[in-house]
């Protein structure tokens, strides 16, 4: 069964010292999560969190734009008029509806992935989470019991002050 | 001499303040605009039963107030998402203090705007016609039409705007939802999403941010483009013209920007944030507006260049009255309040200040809204066909509506702000003040 460990640091610099102690000391990124009240910036290599969202809005809006495309196509010939030669469907002229619904689609891909990637929906809410104080930077740390007290050393260390465990919550 | 730093529990305390309470003098405020409102429901009801005859709208001129008060609010709607976008793509420091404040008005001014079409509408309550759904009345959807275009461009902005002002609010309704009770706790909590502000949580809301602020530039552009083109498609005499898209978007931002700076302003007066809304947010929006004024006076000009070069006779008929026929007085002022005004408040940099640039900006909103009805209504009434021409006078109805939309708007942004802090509490970083 995994423990949870945390530690708050004043300076960044000691909360990077921290994570490239415990990464050396055989722990992964999913072990290690970084709390703050504001958005952390880490030199790239220090907790990495690789993301395919670019991808992720791109593929959503070309999704979006053939099944726009599609619909039209099924809608406009569902409905046969007389035209006079021209064609039921005409894919210049509808484009600005193409344009919107492709954008449409990377709006949404983009929000479903950030609720994805963010964990927000999908977190286990009984890992505990640190209670964050303004302009402080929390580090939890995932490790097993035989662990433990090496993970603390570690934390205190590198200077974390109030090093606590954290209790799992009830399911 | 720097300013100084503003710790962050002032700040928090400071952005939060407005949240807790109701005075007086906001419930009274609150309860005349819900009244002008309510009043502006009245008489869309009424017309919604009397037929839409009772609005002034007559053939030639079908489009008159509504579809004036449209472009003018979809204009307004630029202030928040684009000018929000723009500044987080460059990284401008100084947009924090902003930005929410403007993508506010993006979602209220939408909403309000995106009614015209139904307002607009003869039977409102088949509205769902114009949906593409299998149907036994032959319906045949024609998505060439540039009302279909207005609806899915409109429908993209506001889902787009929408989720553009919630992304950024999430890290601090989680933290309100720390110190709320009752059911402004429920709202938070729902509105949080669970966010405990995780470095992965951190990385994804910027990430997302980033991403977004590229999307809706592209689709802020393109919806007023669209409203554009809804004239521009027409062979109608000054509509038919292949800079109405850039000149409408110019005129978007323009006004857009001057709604910025009063709904700032009064935010500032009211909530006693002079602290963080300083006179350096005031500069650097005034000078965007002056440099807007300038852009849409360049379009402006070359626009009637073009015409009156041109000298094509029916073009010439709406030319003439707009500069010096019935409707100059509105040309003129609108030139004025558009362009002469601003350029002296905002050019002389000893003028240049937050009442000066809020004076202009009162005169800049007047202005546009009297470019869009010299837009719609002088062509109108001076079609092609000569005997076809003829005169528009709004009822009591149009004008009803068209003032509830601005109490409304009013309405929802009081509201909004005693929701939520109107200055983001996590992106105005301590440190702030420092470097400005």
């Amino acid at each position: 069964m995994s423990l949870y460990l945390a530690g708050c640091f004043a300076e960044k610099q000691e909360a990077v010292q921290a994570i490239n102690q415990f990464k050396a000391n055989g722990y992964g990124p999913d072990d290690l999560t970084v709390f703050s009240d504001e958005p952390i910036e880490f030199k790239r290599g220090v907790l990495d969190r690789p993301s395919h969202m670019s991808l992720a809005v791109v593929s959503g809006a070309v999704i979006f734009f053939l099944a726009v495309v599609g619909f039209v196509y099924y809608t406009q010939h569902a409905y046969r008029v007389v035209t006079g030669g021209m064609p039921i469907f005409s894919f210049w002229p509808t484009g600005v509806v193409f344009y919107e619904i492709t954008m449409l689609g990377a709006v949404l891909t983009t929000t479903g992935w950030f609720i994805w990637e963010s964990g927000l929906l999908r977190r286990d809410k009984s890992i505990p989470v640190p209670l964050i104080e303004p302009e402080v930077i929390c580090l939890r740390v995932r490790c097993t019991p035989e662990k433990l007290a090496s993970a603390q050393d570690l934390l205190e260390k590198a200077g974390a002050k109030n090093v606590v465990k954290l209790v799992r919550k009830a399911a | 001499m720097l300013p100084p730093v503003i710790p962050y529990h002032q700040v928090r305390d400071d952005l939060w303040r407005p949240l807790a309470g109701v005075s007086r003098r906001y419930v009274l405020t609150l309860s005349f605009l819900a009244a002008v409102s309510l009043w502006g429901l009245v008489a869309w009801g009424y017309q919604i039963h009397e037929g839409i005859g009772v609005a002034g709208i007559r053939r030639p001129v079908f489009w008159g107030l509504y579809l004036v008060d449209f472009v003018f609010w979809i204009g307004i709607s630029h202030a928040g998402t684009l000018i929000s976008a723009i500044l987080r793509l460059t990284d401008a420091n100084w947009r924090k203090p902003v930005t929410r404040a403007a993508e506010a008005i993006t979602a209220f001014a939408l909403m309000i705007g995106g009614m015209f079409p139904l307002i607009h509408l003869g039977r409102v309550w088949l509205f769902y016609w114009l949906f593409p759904y299998p149907n036994s009345r032959l319906l045949w959807p024609n998505f060439r039409s540039p009302l279909m275009w207005d609806v899915t461009a409109i429908s993209t902005y506001l889902t787009g705007s929408l989720i553009f002002l919630y992304l950024p609010m999430i890290p601090d309704v989680a933290q309100l939802a720390e110190h709320a009770t009752g059911w402004r706790l429920r709202l938070y909590k729902l509105m949080a999403l669970g966010w405990s502000g995780s470095d992965r949580e951190w990385h994804a809301l910027e990430r997302a941010m980033k991403l977004m602020a590229g999307i809706i530039l592209a689709v802020a552009v393109s919806v007023h483009s669209v409203v554009a083109w809804d004239f521009s498609m027409a062979i109608a005499p000054m509509w038919h013209s292949t800079i109405f898209a850039p000149y409408f978007v110019v005129g978007a931002i323009f006004s857009g920007l001057a709604g910025l700076i009063i709904a700032l302003n009064i935010i500032r007066k009211t909530m006693h944030l002079e602290d963080y809304l300083t006179p350096h947010h005031f500069g650097n929006l005034a000078k965007l507006l002056l440099l807007m004024s300038l852009l849409w006076l360049y379009f402006t000009f070359a626009e009637h260049l073009t015409i009156w070069y041109g000298n094509e006779p029916k073009e010439m008929n709406v030319f003439g009255a707009r500069v010096s026929g019935r409707f100059s007085p509105e040309f003129w002022t609108m030139v004025v309040v558009n362009f002469v005004i601003p350029f002296i408040l905002l050019g002389i940099r000893k003028l240049r200040s937050i009442t000066t640039a809020t004076i202009a900006s009162v005169g800049i909103l007047i202005g546009m809204w009297l470019e869009r009805y010299l837009i719609i209504v002088p062509t109108l009434s001076l079609p092609r066909l000569a005997a076809a021409s003829g005169r528009y006078s709004p009822s009591w109805v149009e004008v009803s509506i068209t003032v509830a939309t601005f109490s409304a708007m009013a309405a929802l942004y009081l509201v909004f702000s005693k929701l939520f802090p109107i200055v983001s509490v996590w992106e105005f970083e301590p440190h702030e003040m420092e470097e400005e």
